[in-house]
């Protein structure tokens, strides 16, 4: 929101050398951000009004008009100009030769097509007003022709505040709230509200508007008065140019002052032609009806639309915008003004269902001050007797006021004070802080009775703390002295999945090399279909980012492999990892879990055994050395969602008993799909489900123990077809059995001319030893025909 | 054989093993020989077994003097011996090749952390040495938990200020890691020390400096007496630790429905150091931490008694604290999983002879 400084100085009487960027900190760091601080710095020399006598187009150039102005003292000069709109007989900003403004110099006389161009109609965009851009800026008679247009009304600052930092202040929607935030920072008195004052217009003589609310929740307080007398002309220049300057357009004056009080106070009103309405009656549309809003677009209304109806026509969509058809034109004369106070909830989904996020709808939906409909009223009485001299009431001020909320009261425990403040703040303090904001405190039986204004008591403040918000921030954050916490020592469990994620990422990158990418949790309809993969039931999202990112990932390995296809421009080889969550629609327990996926690639057909045996190799350790438990792989079938999976070379990882992942080759087709380079690739990946691992704890080997008699190591290599399967080679030597042995381990796989054609060597050691005596040569001679038996018995032979 | 014949027999045996060792350079050569001088039947070894000719009298002089001369020759002896060592070593660690001494070592690439995951472990450290546990929780939410929970009922307008995802099954993707907040009163009650670092979701257009998805890390302290003064205190002890040097704080009035009071918390420019530049559209301060007391109903929602206990809150962009200890332009590359822009170079080779990227 934009704050002018010439503006709030009408309410504080700030000092005249004050510098606005100390003014925009000091707002900061007590009220509401600052973001920005801009001098409006016109510098009008010689300015004056200048009435349009005649306006005619220049053939050759299109967009120029020629102009004949008066300019006092009966003289007239001729000019040339692009403004759109011309009135003829109106009043205008004009810049005489010699005058100047900062955007164009000082005006010379010129030529333009041919005719002499002596001085210039200043478009709205040179004196402050950005949306009026080309436009002439129009007065009323407030000045003559040929009048000097005073300097310093053109001169200003504007405080531009963040709107984030105001939702919860309706009061500081309007320049009067503000000026009282910096009357209370600078210490110095706010003046009262300039109103005309109530009884003025309360003449009984007059009738009475009739209003009716059917809900008396969704209208609190609807005000309106009548008024004749108002004809269409320019609102004053000082007031166009406030409301310029703070980013609206001059309209009219009626627009245009409404638009004033909205930005002076905060209150949105409304005016209505007063002859299409007699009456008021605010209700709930029905479904299907449409209204004609004034930004002529054909709204349809539901049941939940709140609408201000006259003889069961709809006139406006309360609090958000006002219709077409009851709209104040040209020849109205008289008006219906409508200040009303709306349920901020119900403003909120009208705008939203609709779409209409107006000025108006912006404010009621943060809950404004109920009182305002009277006091904009007033305001508006005030500077509108000032701009139409030939005002009448048609009507008293009328007011139906169902829901008058009760006064609000909150009650503050000192020592809570000090608790947030860290050192004590007595009554006096309190006082001094909290009057110039408008509320008053009481103490009573050592507790303060803190009186919230009318303005503060929407929602904003109703609680302690909130109270205790005013005080700190008024007592200032860089006054206070900074102390570390005194707290309680607590013992709480470390966070098992936390440690595991992130003890596993550690482990993978330093350990096995691993590099980790992030990524989206949602898939990508377009990948999905270039890997040929069918996501199955998702999750989704109702708003996804863009079309086709629809879908929560069941699984990280399908982003994974496009992280995979982005680096192979630039690398040769290289390993990923990635950890997140990924979303399960059909689960029984959690639908979320957290997956680790661990790719290894390199360039190169035949390195699909060094890819996958490294992937394996870096899980086997890692289950090692974070839960004492060996990996067993079980060969899989190739699941439905995972056709980037080679059949012959997936499995799936078990701990114990436990399925906690799988492990695979890309298959070729997926990796050609991918991306034509791929196909010359070799690609191994593993997803891994870590949620499902907190739950088991580490076994610890026991350590510590020599034999006693020394043990003798023995290795054996056993031919076996190459087309058999590890572990179920694995599973049947380790039934062997003998009386000395006492650990068998794998050692390696080989393939090669030297085992034939269709052969896999696997190495074993075995390890023997008494724990009674030292071993022979006959034990370990005995050790190894009993185990060559049994190898034989299971149809092997051993590599000699 | 007299004294004075023993002398001169001695200065001979000298003299020989002098001139014998020079021939000598193996060690085992210099040991025989040692033995031929020294040894029971050497010629030293002999004259000393001899001793008991000489009259009772002369046998001490006899035998000072042998001994002396014993000594004389062993350390001529293994002097010469440990010359021959010393060659020994010499030539052997010259080697059979010529090493260059000043070639860097093995050339083969690091593993590496994202980012984002380099800066929240560090931040880890920081709070676990203050005491903090670790907490998480999950990125796919309830609008229980990411929004009533923490004071922002439905229909409240700072529910605009967050652009939610929002899901088929009525769950929302996180938009902050406040919800950890309440799920640890929950968990643990008061007093309570945590924070609680994770992905966060809001739906924005993607540019240079915005995400849907991005890291924050929650901060939260409950305890009998717990102050504002507390919160700027800690607050500057963590950016300290983070920046690695003294840093300068702005705190100011902040809105956050699950705070109040609410508190903004800026930091003096990093990149400019206060003086005003782009990053900190010349204001000399960024903002770093929201924070603020915990709300009087949050507490309530967790279960914790607002009049017995007080707390504060924070929470801290992972994500765009990376992007300033990496000077990461384009929050963009954090996510699209191309290495090059969030790999050390170092890891990913050799030594770097020049590096002109910056
Ligand atoms: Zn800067």
């Amino acid at each position: 929101m934009l704050i002018s400084l010439q503006w709030i100085r009408d309410f504080v009487d700030l000092p005249t050398d004050l510098d606005p960027r100390d003014l925009a900190e000091r707002v900061t760091v007590t009220t509401a951000e600052v973001e920005e601080v801009t001098p409006v710095h016109i510098n009008a020399q010689g300015l004056i009004a200048a009435k349009i006598l005649s306006a005619t187009d220049i053939p050759e150039k299109r967009n120029l008009k020629l102009v004949e102005l008066e300019v006092g003292d009966g003289k007239t000069v001729r000019t040339a100009t692009a403004a759109p709109v011309l009135h003829v007989g109106s009043n205008v900003v004009f810049a005489p030769v010699g005058a100047s403004v900062t955007a164009t110099g000082a005006i010379k006389a010129a030529t333009v097509a041919g005719a002499p161009s002596e001085g210039m109609i200043l478009p709205g965009e040179a004196v402050g007003i950005p949306l009026a851009m080309q436009e002439a800026i129009f007065l009323g008679d407030e000045f003559q022709p040929g009048q000097v247009l005073p300097a310093e009304m053109f001169e200003d600052w504007i405080i531009e505040i963040d709107n984030k930092s105001i939702t919860h202040r309706p009061d500081l929607w309007g320049h009067y709230g503000m000026a009282r935030e910096i009357a209370a920072i600078y210490d110095v008195p706010l003046s009262a509200y300039p109103i005309t004052p109530k009884a003025e217009l309360c003449d009984s003589n007059l009738p009475e508007v009739a209003i009716s609310i059917a809900d008396a929740h969704a209208c609190r307080r609807f005000t309106a008065l009548r008024l004749e007398g108002v004809p269409t002309i320019p609102a004053p220049l000082w007031m166009q140019l406030r409301i310029g300057r703070i980013g609206m357009r001059p309209i009219s004056g009626l627009v245009d002052l409404t638009n004033y009080i909205m930005a002076d106070l905060g209150q949105p009103m409304h005016a209505f032609d007063a002859d299409q309405v007699p009456d008021i009656d605010v209700k709930w549309a029905k479904d299907g009806e449409t209204l004609q809003t004034l930004d002529g677009m054909e709204r349809e209304l539901t049941k939940e639309s709140l609408v201000v109806q006259s003889q069961g026509k709809s006139l406006s969509l309360a609090g958000v915008m006002g219709g077409l058809n009851t709209e104040v034109v040209d020849t109205t004369d008289s008006l219906l003004l409508e200040s009303a106070n709306w349920d901020p909830i119900t403003i909120r989904r009208t705008a939203h269902r609709l779409s209409l996020r107006t000025d108006a709808a912006a404010r009621f939906e943060k809950s404004l001050d109920p009182s305002n409909t009277t006091l904009s009223i007033q305001r508006f009485h005030l500077l509108a007797k000032a701009m139409y001299p030939e005002m009448k009431l048609t009507s008293r001020l009328s007011d139906n006021y169902p829901s008058r909320p009760d006064p609000v009261i909150v009650k503050v425990n000192p020592p809570h004070v000090k608790r947030t403040l860290g050192r004590a703040c007595d009554l006096t303090e309190a006082v001094s802080i909290l009057s110039p904001l408008g509320f008053s405190v009481e103490e009573i039986d050592g507790s303060w009775h803190v009186s919230v204004p009318s303005f503060r008591a929407t929602g904003d403040v109703s609680i302690e703390a909130d109270v205790i918000e005013e005080i700190v921030r008024r007592v200032g954050f860089d006054a206070v002295k900074p102390s570390m916490p005194r707290v309680s020592m607590r013992d709480i469990k470390m966070n098992p999945i936390h440690e595991l994620e992130m003890r596993s990422l550690e482990f993978f990158c330093l350990a096995e090399r691993f590099h980790e990418v992030n990524s989206y949790i949602w898939y990508a309809q377009d990948w999905l279909k270039q890997l040929g993969m069918e996501a199955g039931d998702c999750i989704e999202l109702r708003n996804p980012a863009a079309e086709g990112l629809h879908q929560l990932r069941r699984l990280m390995m399908p982003n994974m492999l496009a992280a995979v296809q982005r680096n192979r421009f630039y690398f040769s080889s290289f390993n990923l990892m990635d950890l997140g969550s990924v979303f399960e629609l059909h689960s029984k327990g959690d639908q979320e879990h957290r997956h680790l996926a661990l790719v290894s690639a390199r360039r190169g057909k035949k390195e699909e055994s060094v890819c996958l045996s490294h992937i394996k190799r870096a899980i086997s350790q890692w289950a090692w050395l974070r839960f004492g438990q060996q990996v067993t792989y079980t060969p899989a079938a190739v699941l439905a969602e995972c056709p980037w999976e080679n059949p012959h070379h997936t499995a799936t990882i078990s701990l114990g008993d436990t399925i906690v992942g799988r492990v695979s080759v890309i298959e070729p087709g997926t990796r050609r799909a991918m991306d034509e380079h791929l196909s010359a690739w070799s690609i191994a990946c593993a997803e891994i489900r870590l949620s499902n691992l907190t739950s088991l704890t580490a076994t610890v080997e026991k350590l510590g123990t020599i034999p006693d008699h020394p043990q003798i190591d023995m290795d054996f290599s056993i031919l076996v077809p190459a087309s058999s399967r590890y572990h179920e080679i694995a599973g049947q030597v380790a039934d062997f059995d003998h009386d000395l042995l006492k650990q068998i381990r794998f050692v390696d796989s080989y393939e090669g001319k030297s085992v034939g054609e269709g052969n896999r060597s696997l190495t074993f050691r075995t390890v023997i030893g008494s724990q009674q005596r030292t071993l022979s040569e006959e034990d370990a001679n005995g050790f190894q025909d009993a185990f060559e038996a049994y190898v034989t018995k299971l149809g092997f032979a051993l590599r000699k | 054989m007299t004294l004075d014949e023993l002398s001169k027999q001695l200065t001979k045996i000298e003299l020989q093993v002098a001139t014998g060792l020079r021939e000598l350079d193996q060690i085992d050569a210099v040991r025989s020989f040692e033995s031929s001088v020294l040894g029971k039947q050497g010629s030293i070894g002999l004259l000393l077994k001899n001793i008991r000719d000489y009259p009772p009298e002369e046998r001490g002089q006899v035998g000072q003097v042998i001994n002396s001369a014993k000594a004389k020759a062993k350390a001529i002896i293994d002097a010469r011996l440990n010359e021959i060592q010393r060659e020994a070593v010499e030539k052997e660690s010259q080697g059979a090749s010529d090493v260059d001494p000043t070639l860097p070592g093995g050339v083969e690439p690091l593993g590496s952390l994202h980012p984002v995951t380099m800066v929240q472990l560090e931040i880890e450290r920081i709070f676990e040495r203050f005491g903090f546990t670790v907490e998480t929780g999950p990125e796919m939410e309830s609008e229980f938990h990411n929004f009533d929970a923490l004071n922002i009922p439905a229909d409240h307008p700072a529910r605009d200020m967050q652009d939610t995802f929002w899901l088929n099954n009525g769950q929302v993707l996180r938009t902050h890691t406040s919800p950890v907040q309440h799920r640890a009163m929950k968990k643990f009650g008061a007093p309570l020390r945590i924070i609680a670092p994770g992905r966060c979701f809001r739906y924005e257009t993607l540019d240079a400096s915005h995400e849907n998805t991005f890291h924050q890390v929650e901060g939260l302290v409950i305890d009998r007496e717990i102050s504002i003064p507390n919160l700027i205190a800690m607050s500057k002890a963590l950016l300290q630790e983070v920046m690695q040097r003294e840093v300068k704080l702005r705190v100011r009035p902040g809105f956050f429905p699950f705070v109040e009071p609410g508190l903004e918390i800026d930091m003096n420019c990093q990149i400019c150091g206060g003086s005003g530049c782009a990053t900190c559209k010349h204001s000399g301060w960024v903002e770093i931490l929201p924070a603020g007391m915990v709300h009087p109903e949050v507490l309530r929602a967790g279960g914790i008694d607002p009049d017995q206990y007080s707390g504060f809150a924070f929470g801290l962009g992972l994500t765009r604290l990376a992007m300033m200890k990496y000077g990461i332009r384009d929050i963009r590359v954090l996510n699209n999983g191309d290495l090059r822009p969030i790999v050390c170079s170092q890891r990913l080779g050799g030594p770097i002879l020049v590096n002109k990227a910056s």
